[in-house]
């Protein structure tokens, strides 16, 4: 497994917002039935010394951080604020953020992104899922009943896409070490090549499922970075240039980032792509 | 959203970069006035948002005496499929030499990324392809303000001396209007100075509230009602109504389409929390686009509650097929709700996907 474990304490910022109240609980429902920590604290400014399905709310991350061993923050502040409570994170010292929140204007992304770099925090998102561990821990909002532990790293642009791969990979019995939604947006914190490294350290990980979409290069960087086995599948062979089909990274700019060029660069490196998610299981089992 | 080239230059003369003298024209008739500000002679610029604009006949030199005619000939053209509704009439330039520039976000490096090339125009693509040393590439800390003036020696060579204040410029401009591209292609030079002789600037959709801007000009009808309910919407021209959960879901939905060889009508996505109202919505939606046959639902969540779909899909009351497929919580329910009303709901994509498809043959 990569980024975090059953250890990793998680503190949820955004805590009494609708996103944020609804998957307090969900994550913590599968920390215990783990065995992990879970979420420690939520943060909301201004709403400290509230519950959230028991778990405490302070009105600073540096407060909860007072009171809480936390590894990780997850994000469900809403579009204006979430940036700021990236940064929020990475400058109390919190090491891994994950960022729920979608429609975060790409300028404030970019300078919380190098912010958080620069204070030497891992930004995942945002417009993502978060991940999922199987049996060790869920960071976000990747329903945790499709997944089951096993062997295939699995990484993606989408968010339910991800989900149908892992609900086919389930059913075919074949397990999962981590799922990564890495998001939709043109720029995130995580790309391709960054969770490769990763999975390329994890002893669990046998071969990696590799979802994208139209537009941008970076599934083919990513693909060129790793030794490891890889499946393929990217969406939008259909999308029509400039037309931005709901990711606001999946739009074709100027030619370059269509799904066709995309599979030929991909298959050029000697990738296996599949012409439909439901492919994916037989070509990854010819991995493991 | 891509803005027009009359507006990206509005933009770029209240910045202070230098653009032609011109106007925008919605009719012949509006060019007739300004006439007299003119020189001998003018270029009528069709201001429609494709590339390769020029070659498609989008770009007319005229004589004054010939202006209107021409205006009159250009409105009745299409370019590239795409009516000309606006013109931007300028003075012509004595041009001396062409140059690229441009800003955009990089995905691959987080950061803005500066273009500059000493040899602009149309085939700066093609530079690109064969030379890309010639096109010289900087990223900014997006953490700074402005750009340090040893990145615009590198960006620019010999030419920061004349070219840095155009590129502070466009720099301001595309940190304050929350641009994903600020590019000005040809960057000319006259006798009389540098001019922005084409400009493009594409703003960030999600920063359209924050910059005062209401998306949806020139949306149809039901784009207008698909963004009223919160849906990504897309129309496309085949025959299956498209409804799915989450962007990549959905495309790869009509992407799957496409491989059986069937087409979709729609891009429809309803994104989280599909509870009955939105997918009643969502199917009387789709339903309303009159080539649509059959309607494809394609759910799948671990929140989305089936029943709740099932209910939606019915109350909706369509006379078209659907064919349904939906994981999630309460799924049992959600199918004994929908086989009541000879609904088929289906257990994978696939499957779905192909019956759809089989539907229409």
């Amino acid at each position: 497994m990569i980024f975090a474990d059953r250890s990793t304490g998680v503190i949820v910022t955004g805590a009494t917002g609708n996103q944020g109240a609804f998957h307090i609980p969900l994550m913590n429902a599968y920390a215990k039935e783990v065995g992990g920590r879970g979420v420690v604290a939520g943060v909301t400014p201004g709403k400290g010394g509230q519950a959230i399905h028991g778990v405490p709310v302070y009105n600073s991350i540096r407060e909860a951080l007072r009171e809480h061993d936390a590894g990780a923050s997850v994000v469900f502040v809403p579009a204006g604020a979430a940036m700021d409570s990236v940064m929020e994170a990475a400058y109390a010292g919190v090491g891994l953020i994950v960022a729920i929140t979608e429609q975060i204007p790409v300028h404030d992304t970019m300078k919380a992104i190098e912010y958080a770099r620069l204070q030497g925090a891992t930004v995942i998102g945002p417009n993502c899922p978060g991940l999922i561990s199987p049996g060790e821990c869920k960071l976000g909002i990747i329903p945790s009943h499709l997944a089951t532990r096993g062997n295939v790293g699995v990484v993606s642009r989408s968010g339910t896409l991800t989900y149908e791969v892992i609900h086919e990979l389930t059913r075919a019995g074949i397990g999962q070490s981590t799922v990564v939604g890495i998001g939709g947006d043109p720029v995130i914190g995580q790309t391709f090549s960054d969770v490769l490294e990763r999975f390329e350290c994890d002893r669990e990980t046998k071969a990696v499922v590799l979802i994208g979409e139209v537009g941008g290069s970076l599934e083919e960087e990513g693909a060129a970075s790793t030794d490891l086995p890889l499946v393929a599948y990217i969406a939008g062979v259909t999308a029509p240039p400039e037309k931005r089909m709901g990711h606001a990274g999946a739009i074709i700019e100027g030619g370059e980032g269509d799904a066709r060029s995309k599979i030929r660069r991909l298959e050029g490196l000697g990738i296996a792509v599949a012409e439909r998610p439901g492919e994916i299981p037989d070509l990854i089992r010819g991995f493991l | 959203m891509r803005l027009s080239e009359h507006e990206a230059k509005e933009i770029m003369r209240a910045s202070g970069i230098p653009v032609p003298a011109g106007v925008a024209i919605r009719s012949p008739g509006e060019l007739e006035p300004h006439l007299g500000t003119f020189g001998d002679h003018l270029v009528l610029k069709a201001q429609v948002a494709v590339g390769g604009r020029g070659k498609a006949g989008g770009i007319v030199v005229t004589e004054k005496a010939r202006a209107i005619s021409q205006a009159e000939a250009l409105f009745a053209k299409e370019i590239r499929g795409v009516p000309v509704l606006e013109i931007l009439a300028e003075e012509r330039l004595e041009i001396e030499k062409e140059y690229f520039l441009s800003i955009a976000v990089d995905r691959s490096s987080r950061k803005p990324l500066l273009l500059f090339a000493e040899s602009g125009g149309v085939e700066i693509e093609a530079v690109a392809r064969e030379r890309p040393e010639a096109v010289r590439r900087v990223t900014v800390s997006p953490l700074l303000t402005d750009i340090p003036p040893f990145a615009l020696r590198d960006l620019l060579g010999g030419m920061a001396k004349d070219l840095a204040p155009i590129v502070n410029r466009l720099y301001r401009i595309f940190r304050e209007k929350d641009a994903v591209l600020a590019e000005i292609n040809p960057l000319v030079t006259t006798k009389k100075g540098f001019y922005a002789a084409d400009a493009k600037i594409i703003l960030d959709d999600s920063a359209l509230p924050r910059q005062g801007i209401r998306k949806g000009r020139a949306l149809t009808e039901r784009e207008r009602e698909a963004e009223a309910h919160g849906f990504s919407y897309v129309d496309l021209d085949g025959e299956i109504g498209v409804i799915g959960n989450g962007a990549g879901l959905t495309m790869a939905t009509i992407d799957l389409i496409a491989l059986y060889g069937g087409h979709a009508a729609n891009f429809l996505d309803v994104g989280g929390g599909a509870d009955r109202e939105r997918v009643k919505h969502a199917v009387k939606l789709v339903a309303s686009v009159p080539k649509v046959q059959v309607i494809l639902v394609n759910l799948l969540g671990g929140i989305t509650r089936c029943d709740e779909v099932a209910g939606g899909i019915l109350d909706a009351d369509v006379r078209q097929k659907v064919m349904v497929r939906l994981a999630g919580t309460n799924e049992e329910e959600g199918r004994s709700l929908l086989a009541s009303r000879s609904y088929t709901m289906f257990e994978t994509m696939d499957e779905a996907v192909k019956a759809a498809v089989e539907a229409i043959r």
